[in-house]
């Protein structure tokens, strides 16, 4: 079912009758969502001059192509992400080397947001917690957390949830087991390697650490959305 | 202009949804029963992707503020006016001032469309009017609508938009075909217990209680747990299985990513026979290729389109007729 297209270890594989989903890697990691990332940037310019041709979804190491089969062939939805493929591989060669261990990103030209949070007590009921299983006092798990600069890899789940990355190790823990019905908006989570901002009221499995006054979602701001995909992010203690 | 008196159990306000917003987490929303949605708009002469009332179920009332033309589309809920007599489905009604509009049940499907002439007057919020709580979007911060909100009409002079009675015999609900429903084999195969994807296809499934807008969770057999994988997008219509074993196919408000595997993806053909679906209700699943879907979808699209010429040749002769008798 899955086709090799040969270029850049991508697979294409159908995602239902109206859309393909480009498989770039198999794990969270930096590097597969650059590609990610200038793929879909890639395919989003394309659409905008070729009726047929949904706006992308960028997840980790995928991205959702959706199309109209009444106006475009999958072929043709298959020849151009193609097209992108080749270009995005051609425009990384010639920006980084393979063995770069810092491989420039879209993102780095992007400001950083900085977030203020405060950690534990009422707005980070799991900080205690936290500490407890990893080890450390309460003190180093913030000083881990905001020491840290991390990039959207995707928004997603609700309507501007960042999933932030990359986690220190030393904080990587696996979901709460048993999730809360409420986590109120702006909670600041952890999860495996990653990080996150509640949006708005809804239940979650992630442990809860801090709470920022910034909001994440607002649909009647321009944009709504406070972090989008590929941007930069740094915590700051409040 | 409609008031609501009672709403049932979720009653909001849904268009042809707002594609193309999933990087930011946005789902498409709209209409759980696009084919439904665009029968009600049209007999009022509304687009078909204009924004209408979406009922839940049943027990639903509406008044009449002034004489207000509605076109009805999607399940039939048992609509009667407040003295008992019926309004048909896929028709459209002229509500003098002051009748209601009950919707007593659920006779066939779950989800009935209440249009207004030349669709619903309401703003859009990132180019939708379709209401979604999570994000917030819609009317009043993505509330449902409850007893006291109003409704107006677009052209609310216009009692004789359009008028008549959908042919359903040249035009059928897709939910009147009857057998499994397709499916698309999905990318994660690999994450999913051997046989997951036959599995799926040869049980019969009943759809839980616990579903709503976002998904319909399938009671059945258990396929095995899926394996947690790197998350990735998700569409209208994919079926997700999760650690215990229980398939969760998508519906219109579901989660842009997830990190459970997809079997596969009940293809767009069938999307509005998944948004009629009770909870109770059995189906099963056939492995279908894309482009078998892809041409059921045309069949169906020429369906609708048949029906609308002729919706607006009865009009035109409706209109003639009464033009020869005034």
């Amino acid at each position: 079912m899955a086709e090799r297209i040969g270029i850049g270890r991508a697979r294409v594989e159908p995602f239902g009758d109206a859309a393909l989903l480009v498989v770039l890697g198999e794990r969270v990691d930096p590097a597969v969502n650059d590609r990610v990332h200038r793929l879909a940037f890639g395919l989003d310019v394309r659409a905008a001059r070729l009726p047929g041709l949904g706006a992308t979804v960028p997840a980790y190491a995928s991205v959702l192509v959706p199309f109209d089969p009444s106006v475009l062939a999958e072929a043709a939805v298959r020849g151009v992400i193609a097209d992108v493929l080749r270009a995005d591989v051609g425009a990384g060669a010639a920006k980084q080397p393979a063995a770069a261990p810092e491989p420039a990103t879209t993102a780095d030209i992007r400001p950083v947001t900085h977030v203020p949070v405060r950690y534990g007590g009422a707005d980070g009921p799991d900080l205690a917690e936290v500490a407890v299983r990893t080890g450390l006092s309460e003190d180093d798990v913030v000083r881990l957390h905001a020491g840290a600069e991390y990039r959207v890899f995707c928004v997603g789940f609700v309507p501007g949830f960042p999933y932030l990355g990359m986690l220190p190790e030393e904080l990587a823990l696996p979901r709460r087991s048993t999730p809360r019905l409420h986590v109120p908006a702006g909670s600041v989570a952890i999860a495996g390697r990653q990080t996150g901002i509640y949006p708005s009221d809804t239940p979650g499995g992630w442990h809860v650490i801090g709470r920022t006054d910034l909001s994440v979602w607002d649909p009647n701001r321009d944009p709504p959305a406070l972090l989008e995909p590929g941007a930069r992010v740094r915590f700051v203690p409040a | 202009m409609l008031q609501v008196i009672e709403p049932g159990p979720l009653l909001t306000i849904q268009d042809a949804g707002r594609p193309g917003l999933g990087r930011l987490g946005v789902p498409r929303s709209g209409a759980c029963d696009a084919w439904g949605l665009g029968v009600a708009n049209l007999l009022v002469g509304a687009a078909p992707g204009s924004a209408a009332l979406e009922i839940t179920f049943g027990g639903c009332v509406l008044e009449a503020l002034e004489a207000t033309a509605v076109g009805l589309g999607g399940a039939d809920l048992g609509a009667e006016r407040d003295d008992g007599r019926r309004l048909a489905p896929w028709s459209a009604h002229r509500i003098p001032a002051g009748a209601r509009i009950r919707f007593a049940g659920a006779v066939r499907g779950m989800r009935a469309y209440v249009a207004l002439a030349g669709g619903i007057a309401i703003g859009t919020w990132m180019g939708s009017a379709s209401t979604f709580a999570v994000g917030r979007l819609g009317f009043e911060d993505g509330r449902p609508l409850g007893p006291g909100d109003r409704l107006v009409a677009r052209r609310p002079g216009d009692l004789d938009a359009v008028g008549g009675t959908w042919p359903s015999r040249l035009a059928p609900h897709p939910a009147e075909r009857t057998g499994p429903l397709g499916i698309v084999s999905g990318p994660d195969l690999d994450a999913a217990p051997d046989d997951a994807l036959a599995g799926l296809a040869s049980a019969t499934w009943r759809v839980s209680t616990s579903s709503d807008r976002m998904g319909l969770r399938l009671d059945g057999p258990s396929l095995g747990p899926g394996r947690e994988i790197v998350s990735h997008p998700l569409v209208p219509g994919a079926v997700q299985l999760p650690a215990d074993g229980r398939p969760i196919v998508m519906l219109m408000d579901g989660p842009t990513i997830g990190g459970y595997p997809v079997l596969g993806v009940v293809p767009t053909v069938d999307l509005p026979r998944l948004g009629q679906l009770r909870p109770g209700d059995e189906i099963g699943f056939r492995a279908e290729t894309p482009e078998a879907a892809r041409g059921r979808l045309r069949a169906q699209q020429a369906a609708f389109d048949r029906g609308a010429a002729a919706l607006r040749a009865d009009a035109v002769w409706v209109r003639l007729a009464a033009g020869a008798c005034g």
